[in-house]
């Protein structure tokens, strides 16, 4: 593999690896939704 | 009748289902190929700047207005376009409900391999003797595939020939059914909760495997990781001044977001009123990523390169993505140490891929049926087990050659997904409205999107699009009209969609009689900002018990 494939590899793990971590622990560390229900009969 | 909703039960559920929806084969088998065809590394350039231009900003208005419409009490895109778009949209929006219905009439088949290929190795393998020359290994695995799959005749699946392949496809069938008949929270919701980390936890074990390979036949020292690796990841800067690369990079990011599925709307639709959209819209995005560059960029190719060099790769490469999974890797898995283990993960975790897929495709089609009709949940469901075994086993019966479903998927799970991705973004960011749409998108958001993203979605996401799409049609539009010229299948298969245009069409009919009757507020007269306008849905949409 060369130096650039091995850089372009890093980083897109990089970026893959990062977004997602910091996506799923935002996701974990804020309070859930809206716990209210919406009116009777909303959904399907 | 009963007043039970369906609403997803957490925030990580509903992200987990669209992840699902998203993550799919074609991050494993068809990304990887992509990408080496198109300039290795290179191509991720294209690739990542597809997603931050189409990619991410189709997806957030997506979820946007699907818990827009969820408010209103719509659930299909038909009503929920609707909403945003006018009459002529809410029509053209019956695509939304066209797409994951037609596709899942080939999907489930597909999926139905990944069963029986799981089967074979978790029993053995498929018979390739690692012994005997590449050539020869690579023809019975070619042979099992043909004969599983049934390329060689019409019908052939239907004789004691096929009695295998068809067990595999009533048993997806069935755990298919069990999932959507239990609904969004309890099925579908519970479903994705597990088999998300269990396909994560199956693609880290393969993937340690591979890396781990080292150099295993030391009079061969090029086929090693590292060159596995290089093959997928050196690039190649020539191949940037290709129009083709940059299409086939937005091709790659559009269709393994299950962007224009009309999925993600659907999902959308059942969320709370507050729910945030935007970092769950990034979250699934960023989950559908990892999967794809993180573990379908390591896996299959470096793989491939190590046991069958860089020739037999290319080769490979060249069959396409179903060529590099079902005939090029099991070759790979027998020559590989605790090959049959990792072989029956590989297929068990692509059978997890594409069922979190096909159970997606269900619901919208189950959901229009409910609300166009005023079904219940088990009634719809019905309805759409029938179709869905009349539109499959066609697939399944017309294999010769994969002609019919490879139309199904060119007209339907391709051209018609450009179709609605462009009346979504249109309907979103000009009639809708981008500063409202963008109002919506951070309502009860946690997380605040970048307001560049804002101008992306009002000029550079339709443009681009567009553009992509004119490409499309130029490089794909001949060959596939001469081909349904051509085939008997082909045409069949041009058949069974416009029958089921035509009776879609005749639903939203239905349903818009319905809805202005029920006093649904179709034409956002009452725009559902913040609470107003959201009135109940009447008691004939609601879920019985």
């Amino acid at each position: 593999m060369t130096t650039a494939g091995w850089i372009i590899m890093s980083i897109s793990l990089v970026c893959v690896w990062g977004l997602a971590i910091w996506c799923y622990k935002t996701v974990l560390s804020t309070p859930p939704d809206d716990l209210s229900e919406p009116p009777a009969g909303f959904g399907a | 009748m009963s007043t039970e909703k369906d609403q997803w039960g957490t925030r990580l559920g509903v992200i987990l289902a669209v992840a699902g929806s998203a993550v799919g084969l074609g991050n494993f088998l068809r990304f990887p190929g992509q990408a080496a065809a198109n300039g290795g590394g290179a191509f991720l350039i294209p690739y990542f700047t597809a997603l931050l231009l189409l990619g991410i900003p189709l997806g957030l208005a997506e979820w946007a207005m699907g818990r827009y419409g969820g408010k209103k009490g719509l659930h299909s895109a038909p009503g929920i376009m609707g909403v945003f778009g006018g009459r002529v949209v809410r029509y053209l929006g019956v695509i939304g409900a066209i797409i994951p219905l037609v596709v899942s009439f080939y999907y489930v088949f597909i999926e139905a391999w990944t069963v029986g290929y799981f089967l074979k190795f978790a029993t053995g393998g498929i018979g390739i003797d690692r012994a005997a020359p590449i050539a020869e290994q690579s023809a019975t695995s070619a042979a099992f595939y043909n004969s599983f799959t049934g390329t060689a005749a019409d019908g052939v699946l239907f004789t004691s020939d096929g009695s295998f392949t068809l067990l595999c496809w009533l048993v997806v069938f069935a755990i298919n059914i069990f999932f959507v008949y239990r609904g969004i929270s309890k099925g579908i919701e519970k479903f994705c909760s597990y088999a998300m980390p269990a396909m994560a936890v199956c693609a880290l074990i393969v993937l340690i495997r591979v890396l781990t390979l080292g150099t295993p036949d030391a009079a061969v020292p090029e086929q090693s990781v590292s060159n596995g690796l290089g093959y997928m990841w050196n690039p190649d800067f020539s191949r940037l001044g290709n129009f083709q690369t940059w299409l086939a990079a937005a091709g790659q990011i559009f269709f393994s977001l299950s962007i224009g599925f009309g999925i993600v709307i659907n999902y959308a639709s059942y969320m709370k009123r507050k729910s945030d959209v935007a970092l769950s819209g990034l979250t699934a995005s960023a989950t559908n990523e990892l999967f794809e560059v993180g573990f379908g960029g390591m896996i299959t190719l470096t793989a491939s390169v190590v046991f069958l060099g860089l020739a037999g790769t290319t080769a490979a490469v060249s069959t396409g993505s179903f060529g590099l999974g079902f005939t090029t890797l099991p070759v790979v898995f027998a020559h590989m140490p605790l090959g049959n283990l990792v072989g029956a993960i590989w297929f068990f975790m692509l059978f997890l891929a594409a069922i979190t897929s096909s159970l997606s495709m269900y619901q919208p089609a189950v959901a229009f049926l409910m609300e166009s009709m005023g079904w219940t949940r088990k009634k719809a469901t019905t309805a759409m087990v029938l179709l869905g075994v009349f539109g499959s086993a066609l697939t399944v019966f017309f294999t010769q050659g994969g002609v019919f479903w490879n139309t199904l998927d060119f007209w339907v799970g391709t051209f018609l997904i450009f179709i609605m991705a462009m009346i979504q973004s249109i309907a979103f960011a000009w009639i809708f409205g981008v500063e409202r749409g963008w109002k919506e998108i951070h309502d009860g958001a946690v997380i605040q999107i970048p307001v560049v993203f804002k101008y992306i979605l009002k000029y550079v996401t339709p443009t681009y699009l567009l553009v992509i799409f004119i490409g499309f049609c130029i490089y794909n539009l001949p060959a596939s009209l001469r081909a349904v010229g051509e085939s008997r299948p082909a045409q069949y298969a041009l058949l069974l969609i416009a029958a089921s245009i035509v009776g879609l069409l005749f639903a939203v009919r239905e349903g818009e009689k319905r809805w202005r009757a029920e006093g649904i507020d179709l034409d956002d007269k009452v725009p559902s900002d913040g609470d107003l306008g959201m009135a109940p849905a009447p008691a004939s949409r609601r879920a019985p018990q």
